[in-house]
């Protein structure tokens, strides 16, 4: 019953090792969806001269494995330990949660800005027409018609991106962060219990299940306006 | 015939010309709408009209030539609106109905008509809510508020297209082929409610194929033929006896 044992031993440090997982994806998440919306902006409208620093970002992120990205910055970032000692950044860059952070909202904007972008463009011309002649201002015009369309267009994009972010997020475990597989490697490397894994997976089988849950029930509150239209019966 | 300046001019258009790349679509298209005309634009697919309608209110920019509202002249800077605060001022006043109805799909029937005035206006909601509701009232559509256009027929979301352009107060109505896009059975609802409001003196400027329309309703037309007007005048005097052979040709392949 070794299986049971190693839960009713461990419980504790695999749920606080589930609760950095959500924390680390979800900031890293929401981070990069504070910027993702601009630079999807740029890529879909921005002029030639725009859009390069944005495009070399996106194909560096994108063509990179992200635990290099993450080597990058935590070990990377040791090199200039004085010059970021004399910004006051050291702090930040000391801690390895906050360089998982950082790499996680980093490498995530690239996808979500690519996503958005999809999003943006696959907006009905005609309803931005309409709301120009009406008289909004740009601002406007974004902020009533194209983004909630982007959004609703992209949302299914976007969960599946946070939960590609939420298992790549057991890398940091490879930079000394103890979230749910950092844990579970202590564990594993206490007792050379296999099962201690399998605990792992359940959980992050449930989180992702739970976060499927709840970002359906967002998108159909996304799709009122689609009821009746759904390919269901098309097919 | 050279337009003049009056008071009673709504909107003035001078000498438009429009290229897209080497193709130039309008070649000197000039129109004053005074208050109360319902001007029809006719000609075949392809003679500008549709261009020469977004020019006036600059959703297409032309190339050269100027448009003026209450005689207040559209600042052009290269191949933009010269000052995006102008235009926005501007196109409150001009409203619009497309061929394809463009409604915020996003949106309810009822919010559709209001976001115009709750947004661009800085109207009250409450303010805007009641004035929505008659002028939906009004189109007919009084039973479809909480409805999303995809729920609509065409006939019905053109029919509340018009509401949105009215919500606005506009002193011109732009319509861009309003009936094109409807089944045949559902031109006439939407015919009928634009037939009620020139009656009612609105300004309107009509691109159309309908010539019953054009006939009945307009007071004045203007047939355009390859990128110029060809034609123009009072309704009654041009489908008479018309000038141009080319217009001849149009009215008589059509009936």
């Amino acid at each position: 019953m070794a299986l049971i044992e190693i839960l009713t031993q461990y419980w504790p440090k695999i749920l606080d090792g589930a609760g950095t997982t959500l924390l680390l994806t979800g900031m890293g998440a929401v981070f990069a969806a504070i910027f993702a919306p601009l630079l999807a902006l740029i890529r879909a409208h921005g002029s030639a001269l725009a859009q390069a620093p944005v495009r070399l970002y996106i194909s560096f992120i994108r063509g990179t494995p992200i635990l290099a990205q993450l080597f990058l910055v935590f070990y990377g970032s040791g090199q200039f330990r004085p010059e970021l000692q004399s910004l006051g950044l050291w702090h930040f860059f000391r801690d390895p949660f906050n360089c998982a952070v950082l790499v996680f909202a980093i490498n995530s904007c690239a996808y979500q800005s690519e996503i958005m972008r999809g999003g943006i463009q696959s907006v009905a011309p005609g309803e931005i027409e309409a709301a120009r002649a009406i008289g909004m201002s740009r601002l406007q015009v974004l902020r009533r018609v194209i983004f909630p369309h982007a959004y609703r267009n992209a949302w299914p994009a976007l969960g599946n991106e946070v939960i590609l972010l939420m298992k790549a997020s057991a890398l940091a475990s490879v930079v000394t962060v103890f979230d749910l597989m950092g844990q579970t490697r202590l564990i594993f490397s206490r007792t050379f219990d296999f099962s201690a894994y399998f605990w792992a997976a359940v959980l992050y089988l449930t989180i992702t299940a739970c976060f499927v849950f709840v970002w359906r029930t967002i998108e159909r509150r996304l799709s009122r306006h689609m009821l009746g239209r759904s390919p269901k019966g098309a097919l | 015939m050279q337009p003049t300046s009056s008071p009673d001019i709504v909107l003035k258009a001078q000498d438009i010309h429009k290229s897209f790349g080497p193709t130039e679509v309008l070649k000197g298209i000039s129109l004053e709408a005074r208050n109360h005309d319902v001007i029809s634009i006719l000609g075949a697919s392809g003679s500008g009209k549709s261009t020469f309608l977004r020019c006036l209110n600059f959703l297409e920019v032309p190339t050269s030539g100027t448009v003026s509202v209450h005689g207040e002249e559209i600042v052009v800077r290269k191949d933009r609106p010269g000052d995006p605060r102008q235009i926005e001022r501007i196109r409150q006043h001009l409203g619009m109905v497309f061929q394809q109805f463009n409604l915020w799909s996003h949106r309810t029937v009822l919010e559709n008509v209001m976001e115009g005035p709750v947004q661009v206006k800085r109207r009250s909601k409450a303010e805007a809510q009641d004035q929505a509701e008659a002028l939906l009232a009004r189109v007919g559509l009084a039973d479809r508020m909480s409805m999303y256009p995809s729920q609509l027929s065409g006939g019905q979301q053109q029919r509340v297209a018009i509401a949105r352009a009215l919500a606005m107060e506009p002193d011109v109505i732009l319509f861009d082929e309003p009936t094109s896009a409807l089944d045949p059975e559902l031109v006439g609802e939407v015919l009928k409610v634009m037939q009620d409001l020139a009656a009612e003196g609105r300004t309107m400027i009509v691109v159309t194929h309908e010539m019953d329309f054009a006939r009945e309703v307009s007071t004045e037309v203007m047939f355009l033929h390859e990128g110029r007007v060809a034609e123009r005048g009072p309704t009654d005097k041009l489908f008479d006896n018309p000038d141009s052979e080319a217009f001849a040709r149009f009215i008589s392949k059509i009936r």
